[in-house]
């Protein structure tokens, strides 16, 4: 069995993995990029021109108070949320006017999720869930099914399989979502306060868990976060307060 | 994937479903149990009409249009050639199982007993055949006729309506129960009705004739085809409720021979010939035959379906088939009212999962296609509820053996709601509780596809 403890390298398809090569350019490159809200009649500027880049195979921190505008930058990061203003490149890419659709599709690609709440498919087992993305791939069944089961073994959660989320622990269900996140094997993944509803301890096993995902599978890993102990001293960080970058 | 997921969020809620399905289920059962009892009215009342009449009907060219005003101008003449000419045509001996002519005709009938007389309208037919009509089945659905009851009398006896029996004083001598006979005319008799009375005596008093002498006797006066009054005596062997009461007041039947003597003498006519077809799907191209065997005799006659000659089965169809449109759009409208109100609670309820499936880079397709298998498939739990449960009804219904009387009808049909006997309209019911499911969703969804991702993530 591959725990935490007895890590075992990620079985990475280097033919259909993250398109980075180490002289590439930064995974995520982004100029001074706004967003505005709009409610009702009045405009909330929730990010006023950031700028900052995402180097390939690196952990990138994005920390700030409440309603600094973190969650936003994360949004946009992620194709979940297009920007008002600005550029936004990921893998040398143009995305900042992706259509609908093709945001999915890159998304689907390139772009692992990690949420705060899990946000696991209560009706499907630990392993459909892990499976569920690969339903974007041309793969067959049995396929989706190893793979699935390669990254669970990998998080330490091959005893749990058949259960549903609903009956293993905050932990597990985290760790589950990591492999939901890996088993498309994208080139950049985004988490949103990982550690958010976990214990110490926990979080920082999924904290390392992910580092070692960043390092096996050298993916870019972006964690939006405002649990300062989790940031290492040789970690990447980008500061946001009121909208705008902060100098560390 | 999606059905694993869409069947397993159905079972989550499965109150939620059930009801939905019930709905559904409930409202096809409904559909399929009228579509049933409206399918064996089609077949019923069809059956009954071509055990009376026949598939097909040959009249003379015009009959139809301009007969009522002058029959006698309008009969088929030489029936019996025409009769022997289509049972010599191979195609037609094997398809046809009767071919009997019919006469109709009007008059007075009198009973010289009471002093009653009214009009009478009535119709000659050859009891034999008009019984062997009354035995087709064409559909299997183990409906007979009675027989005429003609048969069993003698050539110059007669059925009449109920109500004629009762005008003309017959009741007790005919012993038909709950019927009181029309008060005995005392006064002299004057003007027509002493002409009638004394043609009757001029034709030499009738008399007792053969096997009707022993029952109560009618005196049926009409004109021949010339134009002269002829009068004969009859012997009444039943009364018989007739499906309408302004014929069951005048309705005489007679022995075709009885009636053709009585208009025509010694010539061969009748008014129509009526022609019963062994199987019901051959009708159409019987029809044709027939067409071409009267042409190519050069006769000038014409060939009808059943319905072109009596609207009485189609207009019937028509109402309940209008009634059954009603309930279904009625039905099909709460049907549709259940669903989008299940399907709606439900995106209400899994907005963060439409996010996170969004996120996952799941194309607003996907989303929609989710929530309308899971719509689908609670259409197709709920058409099997209503499959089953009219299977069952209709089971207990039919073995209840309840009676009702269409319009066309003087007896009685049992109620027989045929919900698999056709196939075709069961299926289409089927696939219509199917089909409202997978629409009324339809709007549902795009919403749901449409919803912001970031605010869906958001919510709690």
């Amino acid at each position: 069995m591959n725990t935490l403890n007895d890590p075992q390298s990620f079985a990475y398809d280097q033919t259909a993995g993250p398109i980075l090569s180490a002289a590439a350019e930064p995974a995520v490159s982004f100029e001074n990029l706004s967003k505005t809200y709009r409610m009702d009649r009045i405009e909330v500027p929730a990010l006023r021109g950031v700028s900052g880049q995402i180097e390939r195979a690196d952990t990138t921190f994005i920390k700030g108070p409440s309603g600094s505008g973190k969650s936003t930058l994360l949004n946009l990061l992620g194709l979940l949320d297009r920007p008002t203003g600005g550029q936004l490149t990921i893998l040398g890419e143009d995305v900042t006017r992706l259509s609908d659709r093709a945001a999915a599709d890159f998304r689907a690609q390139h772009i692992g999720f990690v949420f705060q709440g899990f946000n696991l498919i209560p009706v499907l087992s630990v392993r459909e869930n892990v499976e569920f993305p690969l339903l974007n791939r041309k793969m067959s069944a049995a396929a989706r099914k190893d793979r699935a089961m390669e990254y669970l073994d990998a998080v330490g959660l091959s005893e749990f399989v058949d259960r549903r989320p609903g009956e293993i622990s905050g932990g597990q269900r985290q760790r589950v979502a990591i492999a939901r996140a890996l088993v498309s094997e994208p080139s950049l993944v985004i988490a949103d306060e990982p550690t958010a509803n976990l214990d110490t301890k926990t979080s920082r096993e999924i904290v390392d868990l992910m580092d070692r995902v960043r390092t096996e599978l050298n993916t870019s890993v972006v964690i939006c976060t405002h649990d300062t102990d989790l940031i290492t001293p040789d970690s990447s960080v980008i500061h946001i307060i009121d909208g705008q970058t902060a100098k560390e | 994937m999606i059905w694993k997921i869409a069947l397993r969020n159905i079972i989550k809620n499965a109150r939620r479903s059930i009801t939905t399905a019930l709905a559904i289920g409930i409202g096809g059962l409904a559909a399929l149990l009228f579509g049933g009892f409206v399918t064996s009215i089609w077949y019923g009342v069809q059956t009954s009409m071509i055990q009376e009449q026949g598939n097909l009907q040959i009249y003379r060219n015009g009959y139809l249009e301009f007969g009522a005003a002058n029959p006698d101008a309008y009969t088929i003449q030489n029936w019996d050639q025409v009769a022997a000419l289509l049972a010599a045509d191979a195609m037609l001996a094997e398809n046809l199982s009767v071919i009997t002519p019919r006469i109709d005709l009007a008059g007075v009938a009198g009973n010289a007993e009471t002093g009653n007389s009214k009009t009478f309208i009535g119709t000659g037919i050859v009891p034999s055949e008009v019984d062997q009509m009354r035995g087709w089945d064409g559909w299997s659905i183990g409906q007979t006729g009675t027989v005429t009851g003609l048969a069993a009398g003698g050539s110059d006896s007669v059925i009449v309506g109920l109500g004629m029996a009762r005008m003309m004083g017959m009741c007790e001598a005919l012993a038909v129960p709950n019927c009181q006979d029309a008060p005995i005319v005392e006064e002299d008799l004057t003007g027509e009705e002493q002409d009638f009375s004394a043609l009757v005596e001029e034709e030499g008093g009738l008399g007792d004739q053969g096997a009707g002498a022993s029952k109560p006797q009618l005196n049926v006066m009409a004109a021949t085809s010339a134009g002269v009054p002829n009068i004969a005596r009859v012997g009444i062997e039943a009364a018989q409720a007739q499906s309408v009461r302004a014929i069951d007041n005048s309705f005489v039947m007679m022995h075709f021979e009885q009636a053709r003597s009585l208009l025509y003498g010694d010539s061969q006519e009748a008014t129509a010939l009526m022609l019963q077809v062994v199987d019901p799907a051959m009708v159409d191209a019987v029809k044709t035959r027939v067409v071409e065997v009267l042409n190519g005799a050069g006769l000038d006659l014409s060939v009808y379906h059943l319905t072109e000659v009596d609207p009485t089965f189609d207009r019937i169809f028509g109402m309940f088939s209008f009634i059954f449109v009603v309930v279904a759009i009625v039905l099909s409208i709460v049907i549709v009212f259940t669903i989008v109100n299940t399907i709606s609670m439900t995106i209400v309820e899994r907005v963060k999962e439409i996010g996170t499936i969004r996120a996952l880079g799941f194309r607003k397709g996907f989303v929609r296609a989710l929530f309308l298998t899971e719509s689908t498939l609670i259409g197709v739990i709920g058409a099997a509820v209503a499959l089953g449960g009219a299977i069952i009804v209709s089971n207990m219904v039919n073995a209840a053996g309840l009676q009702w009387t269409p319009p066309s009808n003087a007896t009685p049909l049992t109620v027989q709601l045929m919900v698999l006997d056709n196939p075709i309209f069961a299926a289409a019911v089927v696939g219509t509780l199917i089909a409202i499911a997978f629409a009324a969703a339809v709007l549902p969804t795009f919403k749901a596809a449409r919803l912001n991702i970031v605010e869906s993530l958001q919510r709690a």
